[in-house]
């Protein structure tokens, strides 16, 4: 399987937050795939930059902002930018 | 008050098209820089960082290129070196040669940095681009300076072809273009430095110039939409 790189990680994180609206935690660390530490390692990234936000419902769950739904949208134009540009 | 020379020999290419020839340049930058603002402040993305701060050094360097040829009309001479140290002449083409250093280096950083991940090689190439400035705006010896651009281009081309030969991205042919852009900036520096060296040229490599600023331009425009 060919390894995942930074965007794509932060990609498949918003893409399970979007299509699992108030999701936990604990869940979204299982469906990400990833081991525990570098899950808090991009998924502090997220909070960090304003792309996911946590809320209070019920125990702690995670929404994606307005800034998160903007990355999925251009996240194929970031890439295709990197790679045409050599950058 | 000094007399306006607006028909001396530094007048080869006219008024109207320094103008334009500046004014088009300037503004592709600027569009470049600010239109690819959204993709940085998205991603953070240090590549994409660099690739912004080359289009603004590259409009900065413009902005007092033209402000420099305005003076040499102005003041009727054909060399910024004529001004005098204490001149603010030599303040603007310190300026002018530090931002276009700083814009070449860019470039080459934006390709760079995922192999020299060492965020403080910059501080070198500022400082180089104050060395390179401070040399070319003290001295007059057309030997050293032809000298000191002859060594940054042989520099760049080597760093950018190396850097090309072991990037993933093999298909990507932009590093000719980079390369390009270097060479005419440092043509359009002599131009400045050295007038009559390249008079004969100068149409020439404004619109080579201008070229390689629509291109890359364009292909901006086409990835970010």
């Amino acid at each position: 399987m060919k390894k995942r790189g930074k965007f794509e990680i932060m990609k498949d994180i918003l893409e399970i937050v979007q299509n699992n609206p108030n999701i936990k935690t604990t869940p979204l660390l299982r469906r990400s795939n990833l081991s525990t530490l570098r899950f808090k390692q991009y998924y502090g990234d997220l909070l960090k930059k304003g792309m996911v936000l946590e809320e209070e419902k019920k125990g702690k769950t995670v929404v994606l902002t307005e800034k998160g739904f903007k990355f999925l949208d251009k996240y194929r134009t970031i890439l295709n930018f990197i790679e045409e540009f050599d950058l | 008050m000094p007399p306006m020379h607006f028909s001396g020999q530094m007048m080869s290419a006219g008024i109207g098209t320094e103008l334009i020839y500046s004014f088009v340049i300037i503004v592709c930058s600027l569009l470049i820089y600010f239109g690819t603002k959204e993709l940085y402040e998205l991603s953070k993305y240090r590549g994409i960082k660099y690739f912004r701060e080359a289009f603004l050094f590259f409009a900065i360097a413009f902005f007092f290129r033209s402000f420099i040829k305005f003076l040499l009309m102005f003041f009727g001479v054909t060399r910024p070196h004529e001004f005098g140290l204490m001149h603010f002449g030599a303040v603007t083409l310190f300026i002018f040669m530090f931002a276009g250093s700083m814009a070449i280096f860019y470039l080459l950083y934006s390709m760079l940095w995922k192999k020299w991940r060492n965020s403080k090689l910059i501080y070198l190439f500022y400082l180089l681009a104050i060395i390179i400035s401070a040399i070319v705006t003290l001295s007059s010896n057309t030997f050293l300076i032809l000298g000191v651009f002859l060594l940054l281009l042989t520099f760049i081309i080597a760093i950018m072809v190396l850097a090309h030969k072991s990037s993933r991205n093999k298909k990507s042919n932009m590093y000719v273009i980079y390369i390009l852009i270097s060479l005419f900036l440092i043509l359009n520096i002599i131009d400045i430095l050295i007038p009559k060296l390249l008079q004969l040229y100068q149409i020439l490599i404004y619109l080579i110039s201008i070229s390689l600023f629509l291109t890359i331009f364009y292909k901006v425009t086409k990835r970010i939409g």
